[in-house]
């Protein structure tokens, strides 16, 4: 059931967390029609299978991955 | 030694056959004593590098918990991701760590981002003419 907390919780996510709900509803809404064969597609199918392979906003991942390489180099000039 | 390399864009086909010239860097990656011969796309909108998991495991990587544990966005936020720093032979440049997010996802590009890649080297983009040069840092004399 959509309450009106959780549009309001929704509304408030990130733009790159908005847009990773809307890709897994519509992956959701892909499979749900995948298994009803007899029901046309809403979407074309280029769209689909769209891949958007690019990290484009995974500035969490980018600290962390920054962080690992300094202890990297710091270990490796020392040795 | 040359320090600036040039490289023409590769042909890239998609799953529906279709193609088109993309900014490849042919590259070797190096674990431990094992090196594999590798296509990088040059992605200036990727935050990182990722890995695709087929080619860590033929690196030799082993998936661990004592890697580190990062969320990556797009279609790869569904997999699993661990950093691997592993170092990156381009042509005859003097070789350079590179650190990689090392995604479960298989069949995916090897993606070349702002962290490290494009931290360690200078790229000009020629579209024009589908070519691009590379030289590490600090190769400019203005640098």
């Amino acid at each position: 059931m959509l309450s009106e907390q959780l549009l309001a919780d929704l509304h408030n996510l990130s733009r790159a967390d908005k847009l990773r709900v809307v890709q897994t509803l519509v992956t959701d809404l892909a499979n749900d029609l995948a298994i009803e064969e007899s029901a046309p597609s809403v979407l074309p199918a280029h769209i689909t299978e769209a891949e958007i392979w690019s990290p484009l906003e995974a500035y969490g991942a980018a600290r962390i991955m920054q962080e690992v390489l300094d202890e990297y180099k710091r270990a490796h000039d020392q040795s | 030694m040359t320090n600036l390399e040039r490289y023409p864009y590769l042909e890239s086909r998609n799953a529906q056959g279709e193609a088109m010239p993309r900014p490849l860097l042919p590259l070797t990656l190096q674990y431990d004593r094992q090196s594999v011969a590798v296509d990088g796309l040059l992605d200036t909108g990727a935050t990182v590098n990722v890995l695709p998991y087929e080619i860590g495991l033929a690196l030799g990587c082993t998936w661990s918990e004592r890697l580190r544990a990062v969320a990556l966005t797009g279609n790869l936020a569904r997999y699993a991701a661990r950093v691997i720093p592993l170092i990156g032979i381009v042509g005859q440049l003097t070789p350079v760590p590179l650190i990689f997010a090392w995604t479960q996802a298989e069949n995916v590009p090897l993606i070349l981002g702002q962290v490290n890649f494009f931290a360690e080297f200078d790229v000009c983009f020629f579209g024009s003419s589908l070519a691009f040069e590379i030289q590490p840092k600090g190769s400019r004399p203005s640098d």
